[in-house]
């Protein structure tokens, strides 16, 4: 059970009665767990009920016309993935291999499920992770920035500009930034992680500019970050314009509050105003927002993948849904609730950090 | 509130100037980018399909030009020619009379990739393995036996007369592998290999062939890389090493138009071709037919069953206008076989536009403003929107009094709708899955599995066509085939559910430094070992 505590949103405080002793932080953690758990569980039956109830067959999808017309090769396939059996039986199936950590294996490529997740993750978080972090510092920085000059030409001027950002399509973003710094420009490579002349780094944690600098090869970390800078510019450019929008209204809101007036009449310097109080009680629905972007980022922003040639995972769930690929689309699906349930949880502990008012009691 | 925010404003300046030097800081230039290695590397640009490198699983376009660089087949074809085909491991072969007996001579001295010797074994394993998989591959030799009479002859036997049977065995699918390091790695060539075989894993990542290049690593999303095999027994390919590279067909183009050299482009065509650089070089051939197809049985629609409104229809459309849709390298389709392949109509003979006789032949069917929904894939199929060509028709349609209401689907519920014999009209693209066009006949002909898709029953045909269909299968020799092939689609024009709009072409778009890069409309698109610079 979940509180709010101070009227700040998504602050946490645990009321149950709990065992004498249990610290609160893992009676938290324990609930937050089988939620967890519950939640998968329901995305494994939501998924697959959706899966087969659209139009659209596996068989179909995955057997060549002419094998279509052979009896023998779709009863094959049919038997092979256990399409003959019925739909509970297929559940249930799938249910005990996942208990043993097992995702099953792509009707497409024949390949581990968990494998594939495993390759293409740490594509996506070498994608995700610097777009993040740089649309968080710049995203902050740009909303403070309106906020602070609200109604004057600069919050104007930002204000257009997140309009404007919001509303850009993510693959016209990604055409135009090819366009101008590959085509026009010459500056950075227009796809892919790495030039052909090169070979991946020994695989270590899976993103090529981080192994390649813990292998020393210098040259393939240096060809991997030019390759990553073109989708990272557009996705940081995307995700500020949704932050800075969330990060201004937070601050006016802060602005307006008692405290700020009364610590400008006390005679504090502007910085410090900032810096101690607008900031920190400002960041705690940025917090919220900036979790929500990060989770999106990382569940497959598959537009910005295809067009760069990236190997992540929304380019593997755009090929999976479109193959009606059942064991991969499931292996997506858990991974995104996972992810977001993740995140969610770091982002309510977060909360206890950023504003000392809220606690777990 | 009047606070001065300058130290704000400069953090995020120097933020965003941040962010703009990581992009403006990067050098790479062309999409070959490092110079280390650039004169022995061959990017192959290519938007991917691709589920396995296994041969015995092989059918989409990406796998099927990585395996023929792979691996060796009995039979090939050279550049762009495909109607005859060319030693590879047999240097010779023999035909007996009544076509069902095929004896191929094994060269000598030919050795997979690890140094072990290639032999009559190993092709009679994976031409075995191929059958009794049953993936999508299959179905070319499903008819066949293989046996060897020494360690140098195989033997290919058909059930039936069967002279395309050296075509088949020029496909990437019935590539030789070496049978004792696959069984090893769960291969089988049993009766139950559609179960027992569990090898595609392997030969994902790990090629087993004789041929010029070996597989170094393998990503499906991503790239295919091959190197060169040092024991390849045939002329050594001139690059060491090739890039298969998966990229969106909008950045092929713009990766294209700044290519110096050794690059190559397999999805660049129709509309996508304007605008790009005349030093570039391209090649391709008319391969892909587009059509409508009918349904022919009145439970499905009364309308599109009446064979006078099939007439309507034909005579409504404006060929020339659809065609000039799909850019370079199209025409009006004259029949079903492409232009590609041997037995395909002489320019000219296709349908033309005539709305009058469309309007009468309505009147005969005593059909007023029919309407019919109009079922299609809403892709974009070798750069050509289906939705914008579907749109022309409806208006031609339209001109001629039939409504059509258009029905975009995506690609697997199209499958899915068309397969179930559903569509009352729809729209595809169609090519060969090997280069013999005959195989039309066996899906196409009335009460053929493709045609009772579209309700068409032998005793809903003419009878004309179904002899000339039967004519076309019992014809032997391959020139007198393409002949009957020819009267067969002439007798299919005037009453088969199918409609040919247009054929289009598949084309290979290279630098100018590269030779050899043509394309070839047998599968593998390009063969990469056959591209070597000026």
């Amino acid at each position: 059970m979940t509180t709010v505590h101070d009227g700040e949103p998504g602050a946490v405080s645990t009321t149950a009665s709990r065992p004498r002793g249990a610290h609160p932080l893992l009676i938290f953690l324990a609930k937050r767990v089988a939620i967890t758990a519950g939640l998968l569980l329901g995305v494994t039956v939501v998924t697959f009920g959706l899966v087969n109830v659209v139009p659209g067959d596996p068989v179909t999808a995955n057997l060549s016309d002419q094998a279509l017309n052979d009896p023998a090769a779709v009863a094959a396939f049919r038997e092979k993935w256990g399409l003959d059996q019925p739909l509970w039986a297929q559940y249930l199936h799938y249910l005990g291999n996942l208990l043993h950590g097992d995702l099953g294996h792509s009707q497409q490529t024949g390949r581990a499920v968990l494998d594939d997740l495993l390759h293409y993750v740490p594509a996506t978080l070498e994608l995700a992770i610097p777009s993040m972090v740089l649309a968080l510092l710049i995203g902050t920085g740009i909303g403070m920035l309106a906020a602070v000059r609200n109604g004057r030409l600069t919050d104007q001027l930002v204000r257009i500009g997140a309009l404007l950002g919001l509303s850009t399509p993510p693959f016209w973003l990604s055409l135009v930034v090819l366009y101008v710094f590959f085509y026009q420009l010459g500056l950075a490579p227009s796809g892919g992680r790495l030039s052909t002349d090169f070979s991946p780094p020994p695989t270590v944690t899976g993103m090529y500019t981080v192994d390649a600098a813990l292998a020393g090869q210098w040259d393939v970390a240096w060809d991997a970050a030019q390759h990553l800078s073109l989708p990272v510019l557009v996705l940081t450019s995307l995700t500020v314009a949704m932050l800075v929008r969330f990060v201004r209204s937070a601050m006016l809101e802060v602005l307006q509050q008692d405290y700020i007036r009364a610590a400008y009449a006390k005679g504090l310097p502007t910085r410090v105003v900032l810096r101690r109080h607008l900031l920190r009680a400002g960041l705690v629905p940025v917090v919220t927002v900036s979790g929500l972007a990060f989770a999106s980022l990382l569940s497959g922003t598959v537009l910005v993948e295809s067009i760069f040639g990236w190997p992540g995972v929304g380019q593997y769930a755009y090929r999976s849904a479109t193959a009606l690929d059942l064991p991969a689309i499931l292996g997506v699906s858990l991974f995104v609730a996972l992810v977001y349930t993740l995140v969610n949880l770091t982002v309510d502990l977060l909360y206890g950090l950023i504003d000392p008012r809220i606690r777990l009691s | 509130m009047s606070v001065s925010p300058r130290r704000l404003l400069a953090g995020a300046s120097a933020l965003a100037t941040l962010a703009v030097l990581s992009v403006s800081a990067c050098s790479a230039g062309g999409s070959g980018g490092n110079a280390n290695g650039a004169a022995k590397t061959l990017t192959v640009n290519t938007s991917f399909v691709l589920k396995t490198l296994d041969p015995g699983r092989v059918y989409e376009a990406t796998g099927l030009t990585a395996v023929h660089a792979l691996y060796d087949t009995l039979l090939t074809f050279k550049g762009s020619d495909v109607s005859k085909p060319a030693p590879a491991l047999a240097e010779s072969y023999e035909a007996s009379p009544d076509a069902k007996t095929f004896t191929f001579k094994l060269r000598q001295g030919v050795t997979f990739a690890d140094g072990s010797p290639l032999t009559a074994d190993d092709v009679v394993f994976s031409l075995n393995r191929l059958k009794n998989i049953k993936a999508s591959p299959a179905v070319t030799v499903s008819g066949l036996t293989v046996t060897k009479t020494d360690d140098s002859t195989v033997v290919v036997a058909s059930n039936t007369p069967d002279p395309n049977i050296p075509v088949v065995l020029s496909m990437p699918s019935t590539a030789v592998l070496n049978s004792k390091a696959a069984k090893e790695h769960g291969a089988t060539d049993g009766a139950d290999a559609a179960q027992g075989d569990t090898a595609q894993q392997y030969l994902d990542t790990n090629s087993l062939g004789s041929g010029p290049y070996v597989l170094k690593s393998y990503d499906p999303s991503s790239q295919v890389v091959l190197e060169a095999n040092p024991k390849y027994w045939g002329t050594k390919p001139q690059f060491s090493r090739v890039v298969l590279r998966n990229m969106d067909v909008q950045t092929q183009k713009l990766t294209m138009q700044r290519a110096e050299s050794a690059e190559i482009s397999l999805d660049i065509s129709g509309k996508l071709l304007d605008g790009l650089p005349g030093s570039l070089q391209t090649s391709g051939v008319q391969d892909t037919v587009y059509f409508l197809f009918l349904n022919a049985d009145p439970a499905v629609s009364k309308v599109t069953s009446n064979p006078k409104f099939n007439q309507a229809l034909r005579a409504a459309i404006d060929y020339q206008g659809i065609a000039a849709l799909y850019g370079k390298g199209a025409a009006p389709g004259a029949g079903l076989v492409a232009p590609a392949f041997p037995g395909t109509l002489p320019a000219g003979e296709e349908s033309k536009r005539d709305v009058a006789k469309a309007k009468a032949l309505l009147a005969e069917a005593g059909l007023t403003n029919p309407t019919v929904k109009f079922t299609y894939p809403a892709i974009t199929y070798k750069g050509v929107d289906l939705g914008t060509v579907a749109t022309k028709v409806q208006g031609d349609a339209a001109e001629a009094g039939i409504k059509l209401e258009l029905n975009p689907q995506p690609l697997t519920t199209f499958l899915d709708e068309m397969r179930g014999g559903k569509s009352p009209l729809g729209f595809t693209p169609q090519s060969l899955n090997y280069p013999v066009a005959d195989s039309l006949i066996n899906n196409m002909a009335p009460g053929q599995a493709t045609a009772l898709r579209s309700g068409w029953t032998v005793e809903r045909a003419d009878p004309a066509v179904v002899a000339a269909g039967k004519k076309v299968t019992e014809t032997l020799d391959l020139a007198g085939r393409a002949a009957a092939m020819q009267e067969w689609q002439r007798l299919m024009n005037q009453s088969s559910p199918y409609l040919v709009l247009a054929s289009n072409s598949s084309i290979v778009v290279a630098t100018s430094d590269l030779t050899g890069a043509d394309y070839n409309a047998a599968g593998w698109q390009v063969d990469i070992a056959a591209v070597g610079r000026k």
